[in-house]
């Protein structure tokens, strides 16, 4: 059984006559590499030959051209000293050139053809030069009219290079039976209105053959993955929130009871921009007695002092806690589920496992009869719709709940890995507020989960992509 | 966070069980275990919990948690003589100061090592690098009480430690080791704090740097304690470091420090009574926790608790189920002294659930009734990111921090920072100075790392800029290969603006990235939303791409209704 580019090569070429690899490509349609391929697989069965020669191309160097133009040395010497009967080795030199000279006086005394006595060159016999003539039917690429001692000396002499080329020829030394009916190939819209294809038999391809790879285009990895928590959170009842990239330091860190000397608001760890902001009024005051006394919340407060200015700096936002407080306050009365998945800023040295900026994911519950075991009862629905069938809890801590916990699951091969943190907010971080009830919050990084789906080593990855791994990944990935 | 390093065998003796066990119920009062050596473990504590950095206070967490004593360790200071006077001139400066006398210590080697690691530990977290609050530790023979606590001048000198003869101060802050690492706490000031003994020698230079007069040695028996600092913290501190030298044997006796308003005798190591209603406690563990239960799960802690039920409120001829009100009933907390931590009633409900054994609450689905929402933003994404997909490009997700010269230099493109893109104050590297305006630009970085994979390519990219300092939604395409051409990316965007139900115009444009003459604007009721074209062959070698590119690039944000965006 003959696959299509067979068929098509065999009834383009007549059997007996060799055809080059180009006039083939030509006569059936096909590009040099399919023909090349065809012919291959018609040798195998003993359909074709293929037959490949290696040929020398030949070209002139750069002094060859030189002396295509000028002469060799020796016909120059020659043509001097018979011009001026006979020539100091002086003189000639200066005309000719000293190398050349030297070059020449060699090539000539061997042959007889010249003497030199007391410093001067007389001509010793007469002599003709070919080798112009040779030069020129190498340029002319007529280098096969050229007596092989004669070339192998231009060779020698560095006036001639060569490369060598396959040169490859396509023989058909037989064609297969014909059977008695009519065997149809492609299947033509004429073929079809005519009805010419009754009665005939098709022609059997070889399925086993691989077609030509088409890279699809498709969804990135990181999004499937990032669509699938997405999916998990409405199933969950939760309704989508979006915020800026660019936030206020008071809601990514003062309206989470974040101390305004707390080492994470450091120039170190957050990306500052050089402007500030105004903010909104009905939560400032509040806010900032709660840092320092605690206000009506129960608490001793933090002390010390609480500047505005701090809490007006624009930073990119470190957490997106950042937005869920903010569409807390917003939405103060329960019950409120919101959920996001999108870009945060950390100032870290960048690696492997460690990237400037990252997708994390956020959900946040607001009600009134709830408490840290309906917390636990989130996080582990939420897994187990993630895959993750173990899950356990350990104690935690974020500045902003109490009680946290690190939810931890098992993954097989790994054990049990550490899945993002969650926690109660404090009182601290929403009655100033007014936001009535119990938050419950839990977030992960979602490079973390990507390591795990995708088994990825390199989190760069995620963000400059390799086009070759992206046509390469499945769609899905067990 | 700070790592502790705790040897085994220390650990083990002082724990009372085995390393297996330890090992095994750790994680579960609160930490991450780093790495298991032989011979120690390194354990990272939360910041929360500095009374957690030596081996003395995590042997003290462990026994109450395993069961092997519950309830408080109780400490007594005795009283003593030991006095210092607090100078007015000092207050402005570091006004805050608390002292303690350990005697009977035996300093061995893992006294010392445990004593190094947990004054480092403090001084980083609670102290903020020093700043905030600064322990100083000496030998108590070489220091004649009642000491001053006062400011001085640039001028004054004493010899420091490690050193041999005497420097002055402003010599100390440009020349010794520590001046030159914690100078910076003082730099505002032009006095400076000095703690001078009775013979009118200064035993220490806080925050910096102690006298070599008063360095602790192997032979040293007796400690004096300074913690100075501004507020609570100093206080926190010292609690936290007698009550270790305490549970290595040492006596400790109170230092009393007279203000010029009032005197503090520190330590003052009882515990403070915090009230927690069980309601609460109920309310945020979400289940109904029995008072016993939480009392024994507190003790675990080592608190210290009681109830008490405000009988008040039941009327006087009610039963007796009424009078046992549970809406009344309190707990009564004694929290120990080296809790930094307690803040408010819930931090003690934390402790509660630790104590109580996180594995042992029975997680359950809470019945908060909910409709699921999708956000307009990413709808609109979704739309177009389908729309890209069925034309033929493949996806790809970029970083949106860049810099200037792949976002404008590159592209032959002007831009005025703030007013177009908004840059980074103390960016980390060169390459990463300014969040992206543009996603184009982020595409042809994406080729010109791709060049030698199979052609054609054809990317996109729907994604967040940020300009003005608020976010857009954007879509990009690019397409390269060797007859990209004009013709082609028209194609795109006629495909693209139709399938989002957009009727547009093309005009001639002159933006530079493009070449002149096949680059067109994409106007919507008059307003220009988008351009495409083919790129220009000098941003072509900027981004050494070698084949030609054809790009697009919409602003999303400019057509639709995006939703709220906080």
């Amino acid at each position: 059984m003959l696959s299509p580019i067979e068929v098509v090569l065999i009834n383009s070429l007549d059997e007996g006559i060799v055809y080059s690899l180009d006039s083939a490509a030509d006569r059936c349609g096909l590009s040099r590499d399919a023909v090349l391929k065809a012919a291959y697989m018609l040798q195998e069965k003993g359909f074709a030959e293929v037959l490949i020669e290696k040929k020398r191309i030949f070209s002139l160097t750069g002094e060859g051209k030189l002396y295509l133009e000028k002469g060799t040395p020796e016909e120059q010497l020659y043509n001097l000293v018979k011009k001026e009967g006979s020539i100091s080795v002086e003189r000639a030199r200066e005309i000719i050139g000293r190398d050349k000279v030297n070059i020449a006086i060699g090539w000539l005394r061997k042959r007889g053809i010249i003497s030199i006595e007391n410093g001067l060159i007389k001509i010793k016999k007469s002599a003709s030069f070919s080798e112009r003539d040779y030069l020129k039917l190498i340029q002319e690429g007529k280098a096969v009219l050229i007596p092989e001692n004669n070339l192998k000396e231009l060779l020698n002499r560095k006036l001639v290079d060569f490369d060598e080329e396959k040169e490859i020829s396509i023989k058909i030394v037989k064609k297969p039976a014909a059977d008695s009916k009519e065997v149809l190939r492609d299947i033509t819209p004429e073929l079809l209105l005519s009805g010419g294809w009754r009665g005939k038999e098709f022609l059997k391809y070889d399925v086993k053959i691989p077609s030509k790879t088409i890279y699809t285009s498709k969804i990135h990895p990181y999004e499937r993955i990032i669509r699938e928590c997405r999916k998990i959170f409405l199933e969950m009842g939760f309704t989508e929130i979006k915020g800026n990239y660019v936030q206020s330091s008071f809601w990514n860190f003062d309206a989470l009871f974040q101390p305004q000397d707390h080492p994470a608001r450091d120039m170190q760890d957050t990306f500052y921009l050089q402007k500030f902001t105004d903010l909104e009024e009905e939560f400032v005051e509040k806010v900032k007695q709660t840092h320092l006394t605690g206000w009506k919340t129960g608490s001793t407060g933090w002390g010390g002092s609480w500047s505005i200015d701090t809490a007006k700096r624009l930073v990119l936002r470190t957490h997106t806690t950042a937005i869920t407080i903010h569409y807390l306050a917003r939405n103060p009365e329960p019950p409120v589920k919101a959920f996001t998945i999108d870009r945060v800023y950390r100032r870290e040295a960048i690696d492997a496992t460690h990237l400037p900026e990252f997708e994390q994911l956020e959900g946040v519950v607001l009600d009134k009869n709830v408490g840290f075991r309906h917390l636990l009862g989130l996080l582990k629905e939420f897994f187990l719709k993630m895959g993750f069938e173990d899950v356990r809890f350990r104690p935690g801590y974020f500045p902003y709940t109490e009680p946290s916990v690190e939810p931890e699951v098992y993954v097989d091969g790994m054990g049990w890995i550490e899945l993002g943190g969650a926690g109660v907010f404090r009182k601290e971080v929403t009655e100033p507020l007014g936001i009535k009830g119990k938050v419950l919050a839990w977030g992960l990084g979602m490079g973390r989960l990507a390591m795990l789906r995708l088994g990825m080593k390199d989190l760069r990855r995620l963000y400059q992509p390799d086009i070759s791994w992206l046509r390469e990944l499945p769609a899905i990935i067990k | 966070m700070p790592v502790v390093t705790l040897y085994w065998d220390e650990l083990e003796r002082m724990v009372g069980k085995d390393r297996q066990t330890i090992l095994s119920k750790l994680p579960m009062l609160g930490c991450d275990i780093e790495r298991v050596e032989d011979d120690h473990v390194d354990v990272e504590f939360f910041p929360n919990r500095p009374d957690l950095y030596s081996v003395e206070g995590v042997a003290r967490a462990l026994r109450g948690f395993l069961d092997i004593e519950h309830g408080q360790k109780r400490y007594s200071v005795s009283k003593s003589d030991f006095k210092i006077f607090v100078e007015k001139e000092v207050l402005d400066v570091r006004p805050h100061i608390t002292g303690c006398v350990v005697k009977n210590l035996k300093m061995t080697d893992e006294v010392i090592r445990s004593l190094m690691q947990v004054q480092e530990d403090l001084h980083w977290t609670i102290g903020r690098n020093r700043r905030k609050m600064a322990i100083g530790v000496h030998d108590l023979s070489r220091v004649n009480f009642p000491l001053r606590y006062t400011a001085v001048r640039e001028d004054f000198s004493f010899v420091p430690l490690d050193f041999d003869t005497e420097m002055t101060v402003g010599e100390i802050l440009r020349k010794h080791p520590k001046g030159i690492e914690y100078g910076f706490i003082l730099k505002d000031h032009s006095t400076f704090p000095m703690i001078i003994d009775s013979k009118n020698e200064a035993i220490s230079f806080p925050p910096v740097i102690n006298a070599e007069k008063t360095r602790v040695t192997e032979g040293t028996s007796n400690l004096f304690i300074d913690v100075t600092g501004f507020d609570d913290n100093v206080d926190k501190a010292l609690n936290i470091v007698a009550t270790m030298f305490s549970d290595r044997g040492g006596e400790i006796l109170a230092v009393d420090v007279i203000y010029p308003d009032r005197t503090e005798t520190t330590p003052n190591l009882n515990p403070k009574e915090m009230k927690v209603p069980m309601r609460e406690v109920r309310e945020l563990l979400g289940f109904e926790i029995k008072a016993d239960e939480a009392i024994l799960a507190l003790r675990r802690m080592r608190f210290d608790a009681n109830t008490y039920t405000d009988a008040k409120t039941a009327e006087p001829d009610a039963d007796i189920t009424e009078k046992k009100n549970l809406e009344d009933e309190y707990l009564i907390v004694e929290v120990p002294p080296y809790r930094a931590d307690i803040m408010h009633p819930w931090d003690i409900i934390e402790d509660v659930a630790i104590g109580y054994g996180y594995d042992r609450i029975l997680p359950e689905y809470p019945a908060t009734n909910t409709l699921g929402l999708t956000h307009p933003w990413n709808e609109i994404r979704d739309s177009v990111k389908e729309i890209m997909i069925g034309t033929g490009f493949l996806e790809v997700i970029t970083f949106t921090l860049t810099n200037e010269k792949v976002q404008y230099k590159y592209m032959r493109r002007d831009a005025t920072p703030w007013k177009d893109f908004v840059p980074v104050q103390h960016p980390l590297t060169e390459e990463h100075t300014i969040i992206r305006t543009h996603l184009l630009p982020s595409l042809l970085e994406v080729l010109s790392l791709n060049k030698h994979h199979p052609m054609p390519q054809r990317l996109f990219e729907v994604g967040d800029v940020v300009i003005g300092g608020l976010n857009r939604l954007k879509v990009a395409a690019v397409s390269t290969h060797s007859r990209a051409n004009f013709s082609e990316i028209r194609s795109v965007a006629q495909t693209l603006l139709k399938e989002l139900g957009i009727e547009w115009e093309a005009e001639n444009d002159e933006d530079r990235a493009f070449i002149p003459g096949r680059c067109a604007e994409i106007l919507v009721n008059g307003k220009s939303i988008g351009k495409f074209g083919e790129m220009h062959p000098e941003v072509l070698e900027k981004f050494q791409i070698f084949t030609p590119v054809v790009g697009i690039e919409i602003d999303l944000s400019d057509i639709f209704d995006v939703g709220e965006v906080l």
